[in-house]
C-alpha cells in the first residue's frame, strides 16, 4: 500500500480517515475514503451536506486546520512536478505544501462572491500567484494574467486587471477565480460546489467553461456537488459519498443507468427532474443525514435504507460489480461468489426498463413517462377553480437610488415593473426566474410586506375579491388571517428565542383564535399535520434540522387555516432528500386543505413539479405565462427556453446543443430598451432593440401568454422532447 | 475620490459651525452682561478706572456687544479663528494664554497614546487570532479584560503607590522633574519629559489598548474564516503573506475608522489621570472652568476639542478610503 500509484493517476486517495476532536469527543468525518482521478478525467464526488466531501478534498492540500482535525490513517498521492508526492505527510511541512498549492493543484470554492479579496485588484491577486511560484518579471506575469482572463471568457481582460471584486458579478468572479486557479497550469483542479451559489444560466456557463478548460489545458478535475444533474453532464466518473464513506463509484453512465447502491437510487429519485410526473409524490429518502456522532454502526446508511437487513449491522465490503463500478452494499455480496465477481444480473436498476424479479427489491422511483392514477386526480381541477383567489393588476415596485450629500434621486430600480397575475382558488401558480428578477418582490407585494408603487392587488379572503392595495395595517391583519407565508431560510425566519409552541401558536393568539390550553392542542395538531411530534412543542428551533425547521415554518403559516399560501423559495436552502420531503408535504397539504399557492423558486424543475401554471419573470416583468407542462414542453419565450436548457439534467451524454444566454442579468436600474431580454437572446432581431413586446396570448392558445415578438414563429425547444431523445439513445 | 474628500470637508465645516453656534448660545446664556461682570471684577481688584474703561471698551468693540446676535456671533467666531479664545474670568487672563502649552501637550500626548495603542494592540490582537486558544491568546485575553475593566485612575493610583513604597520615589507625579517644571523648553527638558511620558501613555492608553486588542482579535478571526483567505492560501502564499497582505488590511478597517472617535475620548479619559498625576493637560483646566462657570474658557476648550475630533474623523475617513476600494466606489 505504501508504494506510489501508477503514473496514469493524478490523484490517489487511499483509505483516508479524518476525525475531529471536540469537547464531546472525537467524531470521524471521513472514514476510509479511497478515490482516484486519472489524467484528463473529471471525477464527481456527490453527496448531501455534512457527508465529509469538503473535508476529503481539503485534506489533499492541507486546508483542514489541525487541530481540531486528526488524520488517523490513509495516504494521499498527488502527481506533482517532482513526481508522485504523498501530501498527508507534508501537512507539517508547510513549505513543501505551499509549493504544491496553486502550481500542481488548485482549488475553486463555493462562494465566488466571498472568495475574491475585496480590497485588491483582480490583476494583482492573479499575478501574485505567478510571482509566488515562478521567477518571472512583473511585466510577463501581467501579460500572462491578461491572457488567462481572456481564456476564461472575461470580456475586455486588460480592463478587468484593475477592477475590484465588488465591480464584478458572481459569474464573473467565478471566472476570475478559475483564472487565478489555473494561471500556473496545475494538473488537477479541485472544485468545491463551484456553481451552487450561482444562477442557473450562469451555472450552465461556468460548467461549460470547466469542461472546455479541461480539454484545452489538459488537466483533471475533482468536482464536489450535491446536484446529480451537474455531474451527469460534466463528470466522467462519479463517487457517491455518505457519512464519510464512499457508497458507490462508477462511470457516469453506469451510475445513472444502473445505480447499484440504495443511497444513489434515493438521491436520483429525490430530484424533481423535468421528466417527472408533476404534482406527484417524489420518492424521497426517509429521514435526514444524522449527526456525525450518531452514525449507525455497520452500514452507515442502514437507518435510511429501504432494503435494510440484519446483515447491515456489519460494515459492508466494497464490491466490484464491474471493472469500473463498485458499491459498498450487502445486497451484492452473494455468499459463495468470490468478491469482485460480476453481479450485473442481480443489479437493481431504475424501474421503467427492467424491474428485477427477486432480490434486491427495487427502489420506488417516479416513472420517466406515462401517468399514474394519482396524477390524474391531482391534476383534476379542484372545485371552484374559476373563482379567483388573488388578482394583481399592473403592480409595480420601484426603489429610488439616492446619491450624494442631499440624497438626490439619480435613478430607479424597477424591481417589479407592471405585473398582472391571477391565482385561482385551489391553484398553485409557480413564479420562476433568476435572482434579481423581482420574483420575491412579487411575493412580498402580495402579502403587503412592501408598499406597491402602482397597481392594484385584490384578494378573496372569504367571498369575492376585495381591494387590498392600500388598506390600513389594521384591516390587513384581518386579511392576513387568510394568507400564510413560508420563507427561504428556515433558520432566520424562526425566532431563536421562542419555543415551537409560541412560534406556531403566535398567529392563533394574534387573531384570538385560541387561548391557553387550546393553543397547545391546536399547535400539536398542526405539528402532526406537518409530520412532527406534538410533544416537541416546548423545544427551540436550534433543536431541529433544516428540513424540520421548514416544517415548523409551514405549520405556522397554516395555523390560521388560510386559503392562500405564499412560498418563497421554500426548498432552495435544503438538501436534495429533504427538499423532496418538503415538496411532498406541500403537495399533500395543498390537496388536503384546498390551498391556493404562489410558489416562488429559481429552479424551473422544482416549480414545474408543484405548479398548475407557471409564470416566468425576467427583470421585473412576466415574459411567459401558461399551464406548467405546456410551458416546459413548448416554451414560447427564449428566456424560458434558456432556463429549461440551463437545468443540468440527470441524464449523462445528453448535452443541450442550444445556445445559452450570453452574459449576466442586466442592471435592473437600467434595463435594456425594447425587449428586456434582447441583450442575451440568441434569436434577437433589430426590432427587439426598439420595441417592447407586450404579454399577449399565443395564436390559437388563449391560456398561454408570451412576451416575445416572434412567439408565433419561433420553434423553441422544450424538455419532453429531450426526454424522448434521451430515451431513444 | 476628489468629490469624496470635498464632501467630507464640507461636512466637517458644517459640524464646526454648528458646534460653534451651540457654544456661542451657551456663552450668551448667563444673565447680565459679560462686561458688567468684568468691570465689577476689575473694580474689586482696585484697578485704575481709566484702565478699566479702556479694557471694557476694547472687549465691547471686539465682541460687538450691544449689537444684534449674529454680528456678535460673527465677531466671536472670527476672533476664535484668529486664536483669541476670550477672557477667563476665574483666572483673570486671556483663555488662550491659559490653554497654550496645555493644549499642545495634550495633543501630543493623545497622538502618542494613539500610536502606543496601535503599535501594541494590533500585533497582539493579530497574533491572538492566529494562535487562537494558545497560551499567548489566553494570557492576553485575560490581560485585555483586566485592562478594559480597571478604570485608569485606579491604575494611576496603584502606580503612584507602588513607586513611592517600592521604589522610594519622591517625585512621581507630573510630566517633568521639579527642576524643569517652570523651565524654558530645552533639549534637557524634552529628555526629562520622555522619561516621564511613557508611564502616562501606559496609564492613559491601557483601557483603549485592551479594548483594541479584543476588537483586533475578533476581526482577525472573522477575516481568517473568509473564503478569500482560502483562495490566498491555495495560491501557495506563505503564512506571513496571507496574514499581512490579505487578512490584516481587511481586519484593521474598524480600528482605523474608530481613530477619529478615540481622540476626544483620550482627552477626556486622561482628565482624571491628569488630576491624579497633576499633569499640565487640558482636561483639568476644562473641569476647572466648568466648575467655576468660566464660560469663555469652557466654550473655547470645547470648540478646540471638537475641532480635534472633526479633524481626526476626517483623517480617519481619508485613510479608510485610501485603504478600501469599496468606500471609494460607493461615493
Amino acid at each position: 500500500m505504501n508504494s506510489a500509484p501508477d503514473s496514469e493517476k493524478v490523484l490517489d486517495i487511499r483509505n483516508l480517515q479524518v476525525s475531529f476532536r471536540s469537547i464531546a469527543g472525537a467524531t470521524r468525518a471521513v472514514n476510509g475514503v479511497s478515490l482516484d482521478v486519472r489524467s484528463g478525467e473529471i471525477v464527481g464526488l456527490v453527496g448531501e451536506s455534512g457527508c465529509g466531501k469538503s473535508v476529503t478534498i481539503r485534506s489533499i492540500v492541507g486546508l483542514v486546520p489541525s487541530p481540531p482535525a486528526l488524520f488517523e490513517d490513509g495516504e494521499i498521492w498527488l502527481r506533482t512536478r517532482r513526481g508522485m508526492t504523498e501530501t498527508l505527510s507534508l501537512h507539517k511541512n508547510t513549505k513543501a505544501l505551499r509549493q504544491i498549492r496553486g502550481r500542481d493543484v488548485s482549488m475553486i470554492f463555493q462562494e465566488p462572491m466571498r472568495s475574491v479579496h475585496p480590497m485588491m485588484t483582480i490583476g494583482k491577486q492573479i499575478t501574485e500567484g505567478i510571482l509566488e511560484h515562478e521567477v518571472v518579471d512583473p511585466a510577463e506575469a501581467y501579460d500572462r494574467t491578461v491572457e488567462m482572463l481572456d481564456l476564461v471568457g472575461l470580456p475586455n481582460p486588460a480592463a478587468q486587471m484593475n477592477r475590484y471584486a465588488h465591480e464584478l458579478s458572481g459569474g464573473m468572479r467565478q471566472r476570475a477565480l478559475i483564472a487565478l486557479a489555473l494561471v500556473c497550469h496545475p494538473q488537477l483542479l479541485l472544485a468545491d460546489e463551484p456553481t451552487t451559489a450561482l444562477d442557473v444560466t450562469i451555472q450552465a456557463q461556468i460548467l461549460e467553461l470547466i469542461r472546455d478548460l479541461r480539454d484545452r489545458m489538459r488537466m483533471s478535475v475533482l468536482l464536489i456537488t450535491h446536484n446529480m444533474g451537474v455531474v451527469a453532464n460534466l463528470a466522467d466518473r462519479i463517487s457517491v459519498m455518505y457519512l464519510g464513506r464512499i457508497m458507490e463509484t462508477g462511470t457516469v453512465e453506469e451510475i445513472f443507468k444502473e445505480p447499484a447502491h440504495p443511497y444513489t437510487h434515493g438521491l436520483l429519485a429525490s430530484m424533481p427532474s423535468l421528466f417527472s410526473q408533476p404534482k406527484t409524490r417524489l420518492q424521497s429518502l426517509r429521514g435526514v443525514v444524522p449527526e456525525l456522532a450518531m452514525v449507525p454502526k455497520g452500514c452507515v446508511f442502514a437507518d435510511r435504507c429501504p432494503h435494510v437487513m440484519p446483515k447491515c449491522d456489519e460494515t459492508p465490503p466494497v464490491i466490484e460489480l464491474r471493472s469500473d463500478h463498485s458499491a459498498a452494499c450487502w445486497l451484492y455480496a452473494d455468499v459463495g461468489e468470490p468478491r469482485g465477481a460480476p453481479a450485473v444480473a442481480d443489479q437493481p436498476s431504475l424501474p421503467g426498463d427492467r424491474p428485477p424479479l427477486d432480490s434486491p427489491p427495487r427502489v420506488e422511483t417516479i416513472p420517466l413517462a406515462g401517468s399514474e392514477p394519482a396524477a390524474d386526480t391531482a391534476r383534476a381541477a379542484p372545485a371552484g377553480s374559476e373563482v379567483a383567489q388573488l388578482q394583481i393588476e399592473s403592480v409595480a415596485l420601484h426603489y429610488p437610488i439616492l446619491r450624494g450629500l442631499l440624497r438626490r434621486q439619480v435613478g430607479t430600480v424597477r424591481a417589479v415593473d407592471g405585473v398582472d397575475l391571477t391565482i385561482r382558488r385551489g391553484e398553485t401558480l409557480g413564479l420562476v426566474g433568476e435572482s434579481g428578477c423581482g420574483k420575491t418582490s412579487v411575493g412580498r407585494l402580495v402579502a403587503r410586506l412592501v408598499e406597491p408603487t402602482a397597481g392594484h392587488i385584490r384578494f378573496g379572503a372569504g367571498g369575492g375579491l376585495e381591494e387590498i392595495t392600500h388598506i390600513s395595517q389594521k384591516e390587513m391583519k384581518r386579511v392576513r388571517r387568510s394568507m400564510g407565508m413560508v420563507f427561504q431560510d428556515p433558520l432566520s425566519s424562526l425566532n431563536a428565542r421562542m419555543n415551537i409552541r409560541n412560534i406556531v401558536g403566535e398567529p392563533l393568539m394574534l387573531h384570538q383564535l385560541a387561548k391557553g390550553r387550546a393553543v397547545d392542542d391546536r399547535v400539536g395538531e398542526l405539528l402532526e399535520m406537518v409530520g412532527l411530534r406534538a410533544a416537541h412543542q416546548s423545544r427551540f428551533p436550534h433543536a431541529f434540522s433544516g428540513g424540520q425547521r421548514q416544517r415548523i415554518a409551514i405549520a405556522r403559516a397554516l395555523a390560521t387555516e388560510p386559503s392562500f399560501l405564499v412560498a418563497d423559495e421554500p426548498v432552495s436552502a435544503l438538501d436534495v432528500s429533504v427538499q423532496a420531503q418538503i415538496l411532498n408535504l406541500l403537495l399533500t397539504l395543498q390537496q388536503q386543505l384546498n390551498l391556493s399557492m404562489l410558489f416562488i423558486a429559481h429552479d424551473i424543475a422544482v416549480v414545474r413539479h408543484v405548479s398548475d401554471r407557471i409564470a416566468v419573470m425576467y427583470l421585473g416583468k412576466i415574459v411567459e405565462l401558461g399551464e406548467a407542462r405546456a410551458i416546459c414542453v413548448r416554451p414560447v419565450h427564449p428566456y424560458t427556453e434558456a432556463l429549461l436548457a440551463s437545468i443540468p439534467l440527470p441524464m449523462p451524454g445528453l448535452e443541450t446543443l442550444r445556445e445559452m444566454p450570453k452574459g449576466d442579468l442586466p442592471d435592473p436600474a437600467n434595463p435594456p430598451a425594447g425587449c428586456r431580454f434582447h441583450t442575451r437572446c440568441p434569436y434577437s432581431q433589430p426590432v427587439c432593440e426598439r420595441e417592447e413586446p407586450p404579454l399577449r396570448p399565443l395564436a390559437g392558445d388563449a391560456d398561454h401568454f408570451g412576451a416575445c415578438h416572434f412567439q408565433d414563429e419561433l420553434q423553441l425547444q422544450g424538455v419532453e422532447e429531450i426526454g424522448e431523445l434521451g430515451a431513444s439513445q | 475620490m476628489k468629490t469624496y474628500i470635498l464632501q467630507r470637508f464640507i461636512q466637517m465645516i458644517i459640524v464646526m459651525v454648528v458646534v460653534m453656534l451651540v457654544s456661542f448660545i451657551i456663552v450668551e446664556l448667563p444673565p447680565g452682561d459679560f462686561l458688567t461682570t468684568l468691570r465689577e471684577q476689575l473694580t474689586e481688584q482696585n484697578v485704575d478706572p481709566k484702565v478699566i474703561d479702556s479694557t471694557v471698551e476694547m472687549y465691547r468693540a471686539r465682541y460687538g456687544l450691544g449689537e444684534n446676535w449674529f454680528i456678535r456671533f460673527g465677531k466671536w467666531a472670527w476672533s476664535l479663528m484668529k486664536g483669541d479664545m476670550g477672557y477667563s474670568m476665574q483666572h483673570n487672563r486671556p483663555a488662550s494664554e491659559l490653554m497654550g502649552e496645555r493644549l499642545s501637550l495634550t495633543i501630543w500626548i493623545s497622538i502618542a497614546t494613539l500610536i502606543f495603542m496601535f503599535v501594541v494592540a494590533v500585533p497582539i490582537g493579530m497574533l491572538s487570532a492566529i494562535k487562537q486558544y494558545s497560551a499567548w491568546d489566553h494570557s492576553f485575553t485575560f490581560l485585555a479584560l483586566l485592562g478594559v475593566s480597571v478604570p485608569s485612575f485606579i491604575t494611576a493610583l496603584v502606580f503612584l503607590l507602588l513607586s513611592v513604597t517600592l521604589l522610594g520615589a519622591t517625585t512621581v507625579a507630573g510630566l517633568f522633574s521639579p527642576e524643569y517644571v517652570t523651565a524654558e523648553w530645552s533639549w534637557a527638558k524634552f529628555v526629562d519629559m520622555l522619561k516621564h511620558v511613557w508611564i502616562i501613555l501606559f496609564i492613559v492608553g491601557l483601557g483603549d489598548t485592551a479594548g483594541t486588542i479584543r476588537v483586533m482579535r475578533a476581526r482577525m478571526l472573522d477575516t481568517l474564516g473568509e473564503p478569500y483567505i482560502d483562495t490566498a492560501r491555495m495560491k501557495g502564499l506563505s503564512g506571513a503573506k496571507v496574514y499581512f497582505r490579505h487578512a490584516l488590511r481587511v481586519a484593521i478597517n474598524p480600528i482605523i475608522s474608530s481613530i477619529g472617535l478615540r481622540f476626544p475620548q483620550i482627552i477626556s479619559g486622561s482628565t482624571i489621570v491628569a488630576i491624579v498625576l497633576t499633569l499640565p493637560l487640558i482636561g483639568p483646566l476644562l473641569l476647572d472652568a466648568l466648575l467655576g462657570e468660566d464660560v469663555y474658557l469652557a466654550c473655547s476648550i470645547l470648540v478646540v476639542l471638537t475641532l480635534a475630533l472633526v479633524i481626526g474623523n476626517f483623517l480617519a475617513d481619508l485613510a479608510l478610503a485610501w485603504l478600501d476600494p469599496r468606500i471609494r466606489f460607493e461615493n
